[in-house]
């Protein structure tokens, strides 16, 4: 009867112990830290997608969420005594386009929906005081071949880059000549190198017209060796971060027209194209009901016209006469002889350019940073996931579609806030991967969407002005 | 001792308000102080009137007239690290919380061998809430889900050794979900948060067998059957933008809430000492996705949940001295919630369960009982979970609970 009662008090004994001594602690996670690393200067070079460029214009609020000052502020939350993020700030509504308004895009009706610059007065640099070069050296427009070039700055301001940006960011000669002299002169000890999207983009966003071909893969692995040999030299001791190039194929400016112009096909009735190079008649033809054809988003405005005789192309391109074999009395679109502009299409050709050399440029990135020690960002991969399953987050689901899918600003081709903190923390994983950082993650959560007026909403074609698109002529146009 | 003024206080003020949450899944086992204070073995012996949720067979070898009514007090303590997505260190409380289920039983033999009963319990809920602007507040701010089963029950004694008893269930119950919807492309002011409440209703059964072969040893088995529940109730979301066409109004969802199944062992190896061994079974896998279709968009969201049929083991012991019940017991609950599908809506991991109690026959005819379970989770790491949830982190739970019944013998 007794060891029954002793049996008993042990086992209640026994709870009571356990329960004074068994709550969890939690994982024992250290908070956000550098891990060994120390980081003081911070500095990113690239091009539009690292100056936090969006909705086609550079502007405040916009790049006060680049993915850059978004790794800077995570960085400071790590202990990185980095100061301020200094960065060429251009007041809202931002920078002026061709017809000196400022050339953001805003979402002006959700119903159409409408899409385009509102004609605003642009903004004004603000930031022009600083007396040391950038943190964000990241140029709209710029190449791999910009990062070694010492040319005067205003000279790309001229034709045919055409690019007043250079003049902005890096100012002035006295601080380096060029971008690697003005990173140099910052002796950062972390650096994001992201350059060579230009090099394909304006080639696809031009419909492969301008410029024809992307930069040669050979002529690239040249550049890029050179650019990455010289950044190493300069900073022998800085941690490097380089991104490859994501399929530029699978971006909204690409994908969003194509599938909303197959509804106004009339049955049997193919859209008529020109290939790569035609001038004249168009031997393509689709039925847009696979992603073998993509039509740019350039080609919003037009896409009204089809289906009707006429030679709006034209008129806009100012052509003072029509090209032999073209006749805008045929129905546009329809007829081989007033076909879909080779600009406002990348035919399968193209695309097929355009993927081999995203292919051939990204093998030399990997190799290239591997021997520089750098930190790789596989964008290419991460993308590809995206595009084909969105990218969810703390019950956030993001996708590739334009407007409504959310990583992707006005313009179809740069990433919005929250894109652009998507991107910031797959340099994050790739950084505390590398160098044993703990740095922790932006919240998409807390990072503000794409203005909109909140009115009724309808799912069209979307409507954005022909003129709008002259940025990013300036951008990846001519070299 | 303030923890047991605070449960105190918590059973004043929400005596009556069922609700939820603590078993693996949203399964509720706490039917009887006196079953709870033995790891919930009592398949095997269902003395009394709780017999109609863990044996209904049991009562045919009630004899006498019973009232059982009892209430539990459940407060659930659990902690989230993450989202890894975000800051793995980040620590995030669930908001405290105490449930309340009841349970109510009246047996009475109607003839020689032959006992009708009826019982009120709650045999699911489930209930969290975390902080209104948490990380996770697009997967989750509030879920509170109650359910009423109205049991009916008679048992036969065939013959001394053998009795079968068999019940229908009549399931009343309602749900609310909370959370922020995530707008992913355009600027709002503030998320929109919607609120879904669902009232449901459905039906069952139950049947069970008790056999004692010797006066020392009793050998019960009994099934639930699950439970098809066609929830109906309203969406509203506020603040309410009307560019995004967001479906207000009605809402649909159909649920099974799972069988279960208990086998138990009872051994009598001192007159005064009873000790049992109870395997549960719990078909889980009813629970394979939440859909809630909305009406005014004719749109559904899926949940995956893909939930395992799982297995609960009961140890428990009673000594007698005199009047009074010493009892002691022991459980583990197998999660039925696989790694990628664990989520904060109910943070889910196997546990282990520690339980103490006694009974006190203050007269020929009224009788206290008391007990006291501590739920143990075992630290659970989510990781690679689901697209829908991508939230990946480390949650650690723990669960006191506390159990008075009072019971009246005729």
């Amino acid at each position: 009867m007794n060891a029954w009662r002793i049996t008993f008090a042990a086992v209640v004994a026994l709870v009571v112990v356990y329960c004074t001594g068994c709550i969890d602690a939690g994982p024992a996670a250290s908070g956000p830290n550098l891990g060994n690393a120390t980081v003081v200067r911070y500095v990113a070079i690239g091009n539009s997608l690292t100056s936090g460029y969006q909705s086609n214009g550079l502007y405040k609020s916009a790049q006060d969420y680049s993915f850059p000052n978004l790794i800077a502020g995570q960085l400071r939350l790590a202990g990185a005594n980095i100061g301020t993020f200094e960065q060429p700030y251009y007041s809202d509504p931002g920078t002026p386009g061709a017809d000196g308004k400022a050339s953001r895009y805003e979402i002006i009706s959700l119903v159409g929906p409408v899409i385009g610059p509102r004609g605003l007065t642009p903004g004004v640099p603000t930031n022009t005081a600083l007396s040391r070069p950038y943190d964000n050296l990241g140029i709209p427009g710029a190449v791999v071949f910009d990062f070694l070039d010492t040319a005067s700055f205003t000279s790309k301001a001229l034709p045919p880059r055409s690019n007043p940006l250079f003049s902005l960011i890096l100012r002035n000669a006295a601080f380096g000549r060029n971008i690697l002299s003005q990173a140099r002169r910052l002796s950062p000890d972390l650096v994001t190198f992201w350059l060579g999207n230009n090099d394909v983009l304006g080639y696809a966003t031009s419909g492969g017209a301008s410029p024809s071909s992307p930069t040669p893969s050979t002529a690239f692995a040249a550049l890029f060796a050179q650019a990455l040999d010289s950044l190493r030299a300069a900073l022998p001791t800085a941690k490097i971060v380089v991104a490859n190039i994501p399929d530029v194929t699978a971006i909204p400016f690409f994908t969003t027209l194509g599938p909303k112009i197959r509804p106004s096909l009339p049955a049997g009735v193919t859209l008529k194209f020109q290939n790569h190079g035609e001038t004249g008649p168009g031997t393509g033809s689709t039925s847009l009901t696979d992603n073998s054809v993509l039509i740019c988003l350039t080609g919003s405005t037009y896409a009204a016209y089809l289906g009707k005789p006429g030679g709006k192309w034209y008129r806009d391109k100012a052509y003072p006469a029509l090209p032999p074999g073209i006749d805008t009395n045929q129905v546009f679109g329809f007829h081989p002889q007033n076909p879909w502009p080779d600009a406002l299409v990348l035919d399968p050709a193209e695309i097929t350019t355009a993927t081999n050399t995203i292919a051939a440029f990204n093998q030399t990135i990997a190799a290239i940073g591997a021997a520089k020690n750098a930190a790789l960002v596989d964008i290419n991969t991460f993308f590809n996931g995206v595009k084909a399953n969105g990218y969810s987050w703390a019950g956030q689901k993001y996708t590739a579609d334009y407007v409504s899918g959310g990583i992707f600003s006005l313009d179809g081709v740069h990433p919005s806030s929250r894109g652009a903190g998507i991107l910031a923390n797959q340099f994050i994983k790739a950084m505390n991967e590398k160098f044993g950082m703990n740095v922790t993650y932006v919240d998409l959560g807390a990072i503000p969407g794409i203005p909109a007026p909140l009115a009724k909403t309808t799912t069209g074609i979307p409507v954005i002005p022909p003129e709008a698109f002259s940025e990013l002529e300036m951008l990846w146009g001519a070299r | 001792m303030t923890r047991l003024r605070q449960v105190a206080g918590g059973i004043a003020l929400s005596m009556f308000l069922v609700s939820l949450a603590h078993a693996g899944g949203f399964q509720l086992n706490e039917h009887g102080a006196r079953a709870m204070a033995q790891g919930g073995a009592f398949a095997a012996r269902a003395t009394d009137g709780s017999a109609i949720y863990f044996n209904p067979a049991g009562l045919g070898f009630q004899n006498t007239a019973s009232v059982y009514l009892g209430v539990s007090a459940i407060t659930p303590a659990t902690a989230f690290y993450g989202p890894r997505q975000k800051n793995p260190g980040e620590k995030t409380t669930l908001v405290s919380m105490t449930f309340t289920p009841i349970n109510f039983y009246v047996t009475y033999p109607v003839m020689d061998r032959l006992t009708a009963a009826i019982g009120v319990n709650n045999p699911y809920g489930l209930g969290t809430e975390w902080p209104r602007d948490w990380a996770g507040k697009f997967l989750t701010t509030k879920v509170d889900l109650k359910t009423f089963f109205i049991t009916p029950t008679v048992a036969y004694r065939l013959t001394d050794y053998l009795s079968v008893g068999a019940g229908l269930s009549y399931a009343t119950g309602s749900v609310l979900l909370e959370r922020a919807v995530a707008v992913t492309s355009i600027q709002l002011p503030e998320p929109p948060r919607v609120s879904i409440s669902m009232g449901a209703k459905g039906v069952g059964f139950t049947a069970g067998l008790l056999y004692k072969p010797l006066a020392e040893l009793s050998i019960g088995v009994s099934y639930r059957s699950s439970v098809k529940v066609d929830a109906e109730g309203n969406a509203s979301f506020n603040p309410n933008y009307p560019p995004l066409n967001l479906p207000n109004g009605a809402v649909a969802t159909k649920i099974t809430l799972p069988a279960t199944g208990f086998f138990g062992v009872a051994y009598r190896p001192l007159p005064d000492l009873e000790i049992e061994a109870d395997v549960q079974y719990i078909g889980w896998s009813s629970y394979d996705v939440l859909a809630i279709d909305f009406k005014a968009n004719n749109s559904t969201t899926s949940s995956p949940k893909n939930y395992q049929n799982t297995y609960i083991l009961r140890f428990g012991g009673e000594y007698t001295l005199d009047m009074l019940h010493l009892r002691a017991g022991y459980l583990f609950d197998r999660s039925p919630v696989k790694t990628e599908y664990v989520e904060p809506l109910l943070p889910d991991a196997n546990r282990n369960g520690y339980n103490v109690g006694l009974g006190y026959d203050i007269t020929e005819h009224f009788s206290i009982d008391v007990a006291y379970l501590f739920l143990k989770f075992k630290q659970r790491d989510a990781v690679n979970t689901i697209p829908e949830t991508s939230f990946d982190g480390t949650y650690t739970t723990y669960v006191d609970l506390w159990g008075v019944n009072f019971g009246y013998r005729f």
